[in-house]
């Protein structure tokens, strides 16, 4: 369970948000709505503990926050690319799978890119593939890297309605399977049940 | 773990070569430098200590620029996310990354250094001492230089300043240079463990300020 007790945030002297408190159990999904710039992002930074809070603490199963929680636990995909343009789809899924120390059989590999891109050269560079495609490439990671919290910046943007319909998908057996995660998101997309949290 | 720390070094290997093209131009502007340098002293008589500190300064500057030109792109908001939720230590890949910018740049340099010293003038019988010298003092400038360039990245621009404070770090690396050449005209010394030790004392705290600066100022 992730809760958060009364969080607040600056950035220099802007108070991004104040006193939030929430509470996300394993098998629910929270999504966190909010205009522009009212801090989606960078509560989401908090939770994974790239940003230290003003005040307040964020608590995993009974342990506050730290970097070896945050990487044993959570996969976060944010909104920028992370991948590297100048090698190709199957070196950049190796380098990142290895980044995150994942062993995986090319059978599940190959059965993980067809669900999410039908078809698909390997061979091309990462510059070479769509916005939509690059958004793809890295939401695979979320198949193929197993971390018990999903945490996810705005994972629909760009993505057609047949890859959103794959995504939700994968959100259902992840939460099937007792996950939680934690989404930003603009878009009304959602047709599973969810907690909203308005900033 | 073992076998995709493995991987992860492959894959680095594999990102380095590809910038190669850059490191090739950064050394053929080290030619050119190198022309110009000749040139603007061919009517004076100076001992080789000019030659290797204006060798020297110029590496430390390639090795700075495409230090930073490596964190730039390596080190962008979202892959530097990625690093920090990686089992492995932030520290490991600002080590690994160190590394392989530094095989790069050595691999180049070798291959450039007899068309430098002949450009400057310096006698092909000193090719060998000076790949050694730069093989050991380089690992401690790409060190300093990567604390460097995880400031000069920083989201903060106001912080890119303070980088010049790295800069001091340069100096001892250069005097212990020079002084190889004056004292024993480059045979084999005990002050070629000067750079060995100064690399372990580099070791030491680089990849932690580094990574430690990486984290704070750019995520």
């Amino acid at each position: 369970m992730i809760e958060i007790r009364n969080l607040s945030f600056a950035r220099g002297n802007d108070l991004i948000f104040k006193n939030i408190s929430l509470e996300v159990k394993h098998g629910e999904m929270m999504v966190l709505k909010g205009a522009n710039g009212q801090g989606k992002t960078t509560l989401l930074s908090n939770i994974l503990n790239f940003l230290d809070p003003l005040e307040g603490e964020i608590i995993y199963d009974g342990r506050v926050i730290d970097n070896a929680i945050s990487s044993k636990y959570f996969l976060y995909i944010g909104e920028n690319n992370f991948a590297y343009d100048e090698l190709s789809l199957n070196d950049n899924i190796k380098y990142w799978l290895a980044v995150h120390n994942v062993n995986f059989s090319q059978e599940v590999r190959d059965k993980s890119i067809k669900f999410l891109f039908d078809e698909l050269n390997l061979n091309k560079k990462f510059y070479q593939l769509s916005y939509g495609q690059k958004k793809k490439l890295q939401l695979l990671l979320l198949m193929l890297v197993n971390k018990p919290v999903w945490i996810l910046d705005d994972p629909f943007n760009g993505l057609d309605n047949k890859t959103i319909e794959k995504i939700i998908i994968l959100l259902t057996k992840k939460l099937e399977n007792n996950g939680l995660i934690l989404i930003s998101s603009h878009q009304d997309v959602l047709t599973l049940e969810h907690k909203i949290f308005q900033l | 773990m073992i076998k995709n720390f493995l991987k992860l070094i492959k894959n680095e290997f594999l990102l380095m070569l590809r910038g190669s093209i850059f490191t090739i131009v950064l050394f053929s502007l080290l030619l050119i430098a190198s022309s110009i340098f000749s040139l603007a002293i061919r009517n004076i008589t100076y001992d080789i200590e000019i030659t290797i500190a204006f060798l020297w300064i110029i590496i430390f500057f390639i090795s700075l620029i495409k230090v930073e030109k490596v964190y730039a792109n390596d080190f962008s908001e979202a892959k530097l996310q990625q690093y920090i939720l990686s089992p492995f230590a932030l520290e490991i890949i600002v080590f690994i990354k160190n590394i392989m910018i530094y095989l790069n740049l050595i691999f180049v340099f070798i291959i450039f250094s007899p068309l430098i010293l002949i450009i400057l003038g310096v006698q092909l019988s000193y090719l060998i001492p000076i790949n050694l010298l730069l093989i050991l003092s380089l690992l401690s400038i790409i060190f300093i230089s990567s604390m460097t360039a995880s400031i000069t990245i920083s989201k903060n621009n106001k912080l890119s300043i303070t980088s010049v404070l790295t800069l001091p770090l340069f100096v001892p690396i250069l005097i212990f240079s020079m002084a190889l050449t004056e004292i024993v005209d480059f045979q084999i010394s005990k002050l070629y463990l000067f750079f060995i030790a100064y690399f372990l004392l580099n070791l030491a705290f680089s990849p932690l300020l580094t990574s430690f600066a990486l984290k704070r100022l750019s995520v």
